[in-house]
């Protein structure tokens, strides 16, 4: 599709785009008219053969050749059409580099919605298959709530809980009830002709229009980055607001239905709130539940795995739908109940194909719902009134901006980080409608409402207007006041121990004060949890510290890096590829074979890595334990060329710099010696992988190349990975009987395999480095044994802990 | 209270110096008597009369950070045996919320308190920097109620924390150079992202939720 490496080329994708266009339009029209007429719709196709024998032939017809039978396939091909068009507009934008950043994907998909609907209406005159709001609330919400709820930040949502209720609730009722008075009042006035519409009516606009909706808000939220903070408290209300609407719409509805309210009414309706939002919520932990307890016993049928992921919690949504309960809510407690005991549970490759998926069917969904509104725009189903549509815009900010201010003033005396006035303008600024107004505006019964068209022309305008003008000015808004972004650095093991460190004394603080803070709750859950949930509902359970699952899930991130950056650091293995590539035809010499041949490993090794890795822009990367085995291997195989390469190079040129100290060979008998110690004492992934790897080093022979030992080693100063002393001075000591200390063999816990490249700076701690200087110093001139060892041994160690250092 | 800490003058002279209210002052003070058994003094044995205590892994760490000399605000250095109230409010006083009247100077230097009182937390033996063996240590105590885990894979975790934090701190070091410890600058790097004075705080409202049966 001419994505490639080329200047991006605008023409290319739009061409499939406009053909995939023309035959939705002519797919339509004919389908229309086939349904109608039972003529066969040749022409448009112009197949020019016979069509179909009707039902109704009673002459006989000869054997058709050739057949064309559109109504027998039409809505599968129709619904593919409809997806292909929106994964294909798409890819269109995103060819223009500067286009997602500037303008909002959910704008430019109204748009081509719009587009689209323009032409189905001008093909025929009349309004396109509007969006149905059943499919739109059954089939194309659960995923995208599904996605966010999963991925939900738990701890950030549950510490903002408060505030986030308290916003969504009270907030919107604020907007609600705001917007449908302040509007029942403009509608008295006679002068705009709106004097048939009644308080209840209003009330009931009203409250559609208020709903936050996380759609959109995700949409736009997705590429401006704010805090974490931000995020979750105009996300959180836009999910949890999901409750309050439902019981609002509901209640107006029958209200505006029934010839009498009483008070009665009024307190069933409050009831039903409560019971709509703790319903939803309550199906949803308990389908959680069911499906963390089912995934205890899928080990022997992984490839199904992911299917109860999403059975369950679709399940959950529908289950609520059928109580007329909440479903948003419904379908976030259980992802988020799911996300924790099923994670460990399924393989890793079940996790991945969850996670992808997930992102594939939100992704698919918010393109069809926007594009599906732009198309249900462009119809008969408008009625213009500038009253009525310019006050309900006004009014829809007037009291946005209101509500959040007052509703902050107030909250802020609970909250412990109280929220600035950039944080309420954002906040204020981020509330966005979208579909689920959209959708509920089409439920309106119109024997009720006369003026729905009214109605939907007014929400219409009012998406229009969140999603294009404040979708597209939020992020030069969030630049210009200067908005804490979130800081997306990689999670490092050192944060997280200071914030389990503090999390601990926080709680000690509060526990010494008698105090029963956040903290308290969280601490006694985790307790509940440990003892009962997890022991219930995880198949093999071992307590686990978030600690140790960080620092492993780097371990393995970073072996992955390396492989893909070919091995010892990026800039080798690119560079040799390039002189690879530019290749001018000449006679190989030795020193080119050996570039070739290592060009092949390596290459090899990332083909096949290509093939198993995802590469989403919103997904890590994630490994595979056989995977990470493979490239400690090669890496200790490189590792072991080079050094062989370096060593005699070294012995040829005992040069200036530093580093080629470290970088001489030692006998080789003492390596074998040393890694068959540590097999004995490393685990599984080490024991394999050793055996091959003596058997690889006596088949790779490789000769000393100066070129790329040199780059090698410049590089190697550059960066030069610590541990490989520090570790070795251990052995050193431990072969020498130095110090003696600390021989002890370095186990590692399973998966913790090869070490970060880009930590690896050289600091040595404390006693060691005078000790170290004095080896130095020792061995300076002639190239040292002990260090040579040192730094093979490096090479093995890559899968063992640098640690043991003598203190 | 029948103590001579309730006169209101010399509360008042506790409320200027630590910045707690008189009414956040009376509520410590009656947690104060409750841990102290109406004595005027606390020992590191009364801390031991509050249960939930008794599970939280560095718990060691919290308690001495009560009788350190340095958090206590004096010029030595070691530890107090015993510590009165004052000393106490002293403490509880690094755990206040920001007002939303502090301005730039101040927030910062509340801040760097507040970090300065963490960073004692990690540095036992008092020297000014955190050595990777008072890491290890911390951890270690950190991860200590995880009966599954060995302690090579909390050596090395500290280890590579440690790693990291030379790496934040002093970026690309020649190849002799060493690195002693995490100073305190390095402390405040590395927090840097993080607002700690804003999380960094008890809410000494509710206090009437203390469990006085305890």
């Amino acid at each position: 599709m001419g994505g490639g490496g080329g200047p991006p080329r605008p023409a290319a994708p739009l061409l499939p785009v406009l053909a995939v266009l023309a035959v939705l339009a002519a797919g339509a029209a004919e389908a229309r008219a086939t349904s109608e007429s039972q003529l066969p719709g040749a022409a448009a196709m112009g197949t020019g053969t016979p069509p179909s024998p009707s039902g109704t032939a009673f002459e006989e017809t000869r054997l058709h050749v050739f057949t064309l039978d559109y109504p027998h396939v039409q809505i599968p091909f129709e619904i593919t059409l409809w997806i292909l068009l929106a994964s294909l507009a798409k890819i269109g934008f995103h060819l223009y580099h500067k286009l997602p950043s500037i303008v909002p994907e959910s704008c430019l998909l109204i748009l081509v919605g719009l587009l689209l609907g323009g032409i189905i209406f001008g093909a025929e005159e009349k309004s396109p298959p509007v969006m149905n709001s059943d499919v739109f609330f059954l089939y194309l919400l659960p995923p995208i709530v599904l996605d966010a709820g999963y991925f939900m930040p738990t701890r950030l949502f549950f510490e903002n809980f408060g505030t986030i209720f308290w916003y969504a609730v009270v907030g919107t009722l604020w907007n609600a009830i705001g917007i449908g008075i302040s509007l029942y009042g403009i509608c008295q006035i006679s002068a705009f002709g709106l004097t048939d519409i009644t308080l209840l009516q209003n009330l009931l606009f009203g409250s559609l229009i208020s709903a936050v909706d996380p759609v959109a808000v995700l949409a736009v939220f997705e590429n401006i980055h704010v805090n974490e903070q931000l995020y979750i408290l105009v996300f959180g209300e836009s999910l949890l607001n999901d409750a309050i609407t439902v019981v609002l719409y509901n209640l107006f509805k029958s209200f505006c239905q029934m010839r009498t309210i009483k008070v009665i009414d009024i307190f069933a309706g409050i009831a039903n709130f409560f019971i709509v939002g703790i319903g939803g919520v309550l199906i949803g932990i308990l389908l959680g539940f069911v499906a963390a307890f089912t995934t205890r016993f899928t080990h022997k049928i992984r490839v199904i795995e992911p299917l109860f992921v999403f059975l369950y919690s679709y399940l959950s949504y529908i289950t609520a739908e059928m109580f007329h309960l909440s479903g948003i809510m419904a379908i976030t407690a259980c992802a988020m109940t799911m996300n924790k005991y099923v994670e460990e549970n399924v393989s890793q490759k079940s996790y991945t194909t969850i996670k992808y998926f997930m992102k594939m069917l939100s992704s698919v969904s918010e393109t069809l719902i926007f594009i599906f509104m732009g198309v249900s725009t462009v119809g008969k189903n408008h009625e213009w009134n500038w009253a009525f549509v310019s006050f309900t815009l006004l009014f829809c900010l007037i009291w946005r901006a209101l509500g959040v201010f007052v509703l902050t003033q107030i909250i802020n005396v609970f909250r412990t980080i109280p929220l600035t006035f950039k944080d309420q303008f954002i906040i204020a600024y981020g509330g966005l409608r979208g579909a689920i107004c959209f959708s509920l505006v089409f439920l309106l019964p119109p024997a009720v409402f006369p003026r729905k068209k009214l109605f939907i022309t007014a929400v219409i305008v009012v998406i229009f207007f969140t999603v294009f003008i404040q979708g597209i000015t939020i992020r030069p808004l969030v630049e210009f006041l200067d908005v804490k972004r979130s800081n997306k650095k990689q999670p490092a093991v050192s944060e997280e121990i200071y914030n389990r460190f503090f999390d601990h004394v926080k709680t000690g603080i509060e526990d010494v004060c008698g105090h029963w803070g956040h903290n308290f709750w969280r601490d006694k859950f985790k307790k509940f949890d440990n003892k009962y949930l997890r022991r219930l509902l995880i198949r093999e359970n071992q307590p686990k510290s978030s600690i140790v699952s960080l620092y492993k899930k780097l371990e393995i991130k970073h072996a992955i890096e390396m492989a893909e950056s070919g091995m010892i650091s990026k800039v080798p293995s690119s560079v040799s590829l390039s002189e690879y590539h530019e290749g001018k035809i000449k006679p190989l010499s030795p020193t080119e074979m050996e570039n070739m041949r290592e060009i092949l490993t390596k290459n090899l090794y990332q083909i096949r890595h290509r093939t198993m890795s995802y590469n989403r822009h919103s997904l890590a990367a994630d490994a595979n334990e056989k995977q990470a085995k493979e490239i400690l291997i090669r890496r200790r195989h490189s590792l072991r060329e080079s050094l062989r390469k370096t060593n005699s190079l070294s012995r040829e040129r005992p040069a200036a710099a530093n580093t080629k100290r470290f970088l001489s060979l030692p006998k080789n008998t003492k390596l074998p010696e040393k890694l068959r110690v540590r097999n004995k004492t490393s685990s599984r992934v080490g024991d394999s992988s050793d055996s091959e790897m003596d058997a690889a080093t006596t088949v790779l022979n490789l000769r000393p190349r100066a070129g790329k030992i040199l780059r090698d080693q410049r590089l190697r100063q550059q960066r030069p990975p610590p541990e490989f002393r520090v570790e070795w001075k251990n052995e050193v000591d431990g072969s020498q009987d130095r110090q003696g200390e600390q021989q002890e063999p370095s186990t590692l816990p399973q998966p913790s395999i090869g070490f970060r490249q880009p930590l690896l700076t050289r600091p040595r701690f404390g006693t060691l480095s005078r000790e170290d200087l004095t080896a130095d110093h020792g061995s300076a001139r002639p190239v040292p044994p002990p260090r040579l060892v040192r730094q093979a041994s490096q090479g093995e160690r890559q899968r063992n802990k640098p640690e043991n250092q003598p203190y | 209270m029948g103590s001579a800490h309730s006169v209101p003058a010399e509360m008042r002279e506790l409320a200027d110096r630590t910045g707690f209210t008189s009414e956040q002052i009376e509520h410590l003070h009656r947690r104060f008597k409750q841990l102290s058994q109406d004595q005027l003094t606390i020992r590191k044995e009364n801390f031991d009369s509050i249960p939930d205590l008794e599970f939280n892994p560095i718990r060691g760490k919290i308690v001495h950070a009560f009788f350190d000399k340095r958090n206590l605000r004096q010029e030595s250095d070691g530890l107090a045996d015993e510590i009165n109230f004052e000393d106490f409010l002293t403490i509880m006083s690094y755990f206040r919320p920001i007002e939303m009247n502090m301005d730039e100077e101040q927030l910062d230097r509340f801040r760097k308190e507040k970090l300065k009182f963490l960073f004692h937390m990690y540095d036992s033996d008092h020297d000014g920097k955190i050595t990777l063996q008072e890491y290890r240590n911390v951890v270690e105590e950190l991860l200590s109620g995880n009966p599954h885990l060995e302690k090579e894979s909390a050596r090395s975790i500290a280890d590579g924390a440690m790693m990291e934090a030379a790496s934040i701190c002093v970026g690309q070091m020649g190849p002799d150079q060493v690195y002693e410890g995490i100073t305190f600058e390095d402390f405040l790097k590395m927090w840097q992202g993080i607002d700690i004075e804003t999380k960094m705080h008890v809410r000494f409202l509710n206090m009437e939720t203390i469990a006085h049966c305890y």
